[in-house]
């Protein structure tokens, strides 16, 4: 196959992979868990009052 | 030997400490440095007839010194904390860790006695000679086994957005580092590049540009997911966004450094390549800028009380109009007007000093009282006070360089009738003469900001534990 058509090939599957990616991350389903991912900053400092929130799983 | 606010996990600040530290040691003498050679641009006898006081050998020292000891300390610092407390775990190979503090030092300083010497590879932002290289290479790839061996151990399932990004500039120097230092050595200190012509000047900018990208955007963009929630009080504005922030950034910066040479030697397809890319880079920057920026709706009132977040978000500020600048100046018909004049050592320090800078300063700020057990810095007016010597200083700075490198741009185009050039060079230089001396004025702002935080830290370390109590906050 002709180098530019291989590269043609590739950008395109490049391209689609992005938008799928991002359909990925702004599904409904992945919300509670980016939610939950988001806290993580601030669960450093309430381990000990969180202590069963924490083990949730990744569903 | 390390203590801890949170109740379950013993996190190890000692290291964090130490670069912490450091980062406010090596800002002080690299903006310094920057200011004595800006000095000389207006004043050339403060080279004092000395050649290892001479501009040519200083300014690399000035940059080694600004990104690879300030910044890059603070990187140490805050990806160690943040994998730790995001990660709810004790750092990796602790051992390793303390290595990578010592082993850095190192390589600052022996930056700091080989390039006044003149012992330089050439290659900009990389100038350090081929030994010194090897000492890189081996504590990068100890901060790397001690990164992401956190990471692998952490008690969380998820890894926190921070760390893709403190993850992707870890792996990604390395890399810049391996392919761009390649070289032959002929002695101890002098060594040549393997590359040649048009294929060392793209490999050079490929690493310039992907440092610009992975070390002084992606590593600090990392800071700013963890340190602009925490210091807000709220999550990230969005979670998702960021996701896509990170995977659009990567994807895009590591095709950006053709700009740097347009009109050059480089294929023309090349450099339009490059151009391209770079403008597309827009859209993942401001992506990332507004995400951090939004993280404070519902809580704008805070920036009034508060002059850390100050720092945080006006460092977004600077980053969203660097990474507006940045596209517009790689477009190749701008290029033409603004490429090797102050303009791009204006467009530089708006992202080194607003945004780099002000964001580390902003983390510091946090760090400082959780990592010696207080409750907040020594004196949060002292804070506010170099908030504004610091937005000053980049202010008068950059507004300085745009003038004098538009003003230079125009001049050295300008042809007669006969296609003679209107100006020589040294009207050109004529004409930026004042605002060199302006540009120096807001360098020493910003390095008067710098003693005053120095102050500030060294009365919050001294300080007895749990002495300094926070400041009640109005709800």
């Amino acid at each position: 196959m002709e180098y530019t058509t291989l590269h043609s090939i590739f950008t395109v599957i490049l391209f689609v992979g992005f938008i799928a990616f991002v359909i990925w991350a702004y599904s409904k389903k992945r919300k509670t868990d980016f939610d939950q991912a988001a806290n993580l900053v601030f669960e450093d400092e309430q381990k000990a009052q969180q202590k069963t929130k924490q083990e949730s799983d990744h569903e | 030997m390390s203590h801890t606010t949170s109740l379950n996990v013993d996190y190890n600040y000692s290291i964090v400490r130490l670069f912490t530290l450091t980062t406010v040691f090596w800002g002080i003498i690299g903006m310094t440095v920057g200011v004595l050679i800006a000095a000389q641009l207006y004043w050339p006898a403060l080279n004092f007839d000395t050649p290892w006081l001479t501009y040519s050998r200083l300014r690399p020292l000035h940059t080694s010194a600004v990104i690879f000891a300030f910044g890059t300390s603070a990187l140490f610092a805050t990806s160690y904390y943040v994998v730790q407390r995001t990660s709810q775990v004790r750092l990796f190979a602790e051992k390793l860790a303390l290595f990578t503090f010592w082993g850095w030092q190192a390589v600052i300083v022996s930056a700091v006695i080989t390039l006044p010497m003149g012992l330089t590879s050439t290659k900009e932002y990389a100038e350090l000679e081929w030994p010194i290289d090897i000492l890189i290479l081996l504590v990068w790839v100890s901060y790397a086994i001690v990164f992401f061996g956190t990471l692998a151990k952490r008690k969380v399932s998820h890894i926190y957005v921070a760390n893709w990004f403190f993850g992707g500039f870890i792996l990604t120097v390395a890399a810049l580092h391996v392919v761009n230092s390649m070289a032959i050595p002929i002695s101890a200190f002098k060594s040549y590049s393997i590359y040649a012509g048009a294929v060392d000047a793209m490999i050079q900018w490929w690493y310039g540009h992907n440092a610009v990208g992975f070390l002084l955007t992606a590593g600090f963009l990392g800071m700013m997911y963890y340190f602009v929630p925490k210091q807000a009080g709220r999550p990230v504005y969005s979670y998702r966004l960021s996701i896509v922030h990170f995977w659009a950034l990567i994807a895009l910066y590591i095709w950006a450094g053709p700009h740097h040479l347009h009109y050059t030697a480089l294929p023309d397809w090349t450099q339009s390549l490059g151009m391209v890319m770079s403008v597309v880079l827009f859209v993942p920057s401001w992506g990332g800028m507004i995400n951090g920026i939004m993280t404070l709706s519902g809580a704008w009132h805070k920036l009034k009380t508060d002059p850390i977040l100050r720092f945080l978000i006006v460092s977004l500020s600077f980053y969203g109009m660097s990474t507006f600048e940045g596209p517009m100046m790689a477009i190749k018909s701008v290029n033409a007007l603004s490429h090797y004049t102050d303009w791009t050592v204006g467009h530089v320090h708006s992202g080194a000093l607003g945004w780099v800078a002000m964001i580390s300063i902003g983390a510091i700020y946090h760090l400082i009282p959780v990592l010696y057990k207080q409750g907040r810095m020594y004196s949060i007016s002292l804070i506010n006070t170099h908030f504004w010597l610091h937005t000053i200083g980049v202010v008068l700075y950059i507004v300085a360089m745009w003038i004098s490198g538009i003003t230079q741009g125009m001049m050295w185009r300008a042809v007669n009738t006969d296609g003679t050039l209107t100006y020589s060079f040294v009207q050109s230089l004529e004409a930026s003469k004042p605002f060199y001396l302006m540009r120096f004025i807001g360098g020493v702002f910003v390095v008067v900001g710098m003693l005053l935080m120095a102050y500030n830290v060294y009365k919050t370390v001294r300080a007895k534990d749990e002495s300094l109590q926070p400041v009640p906050v109005a709800a």
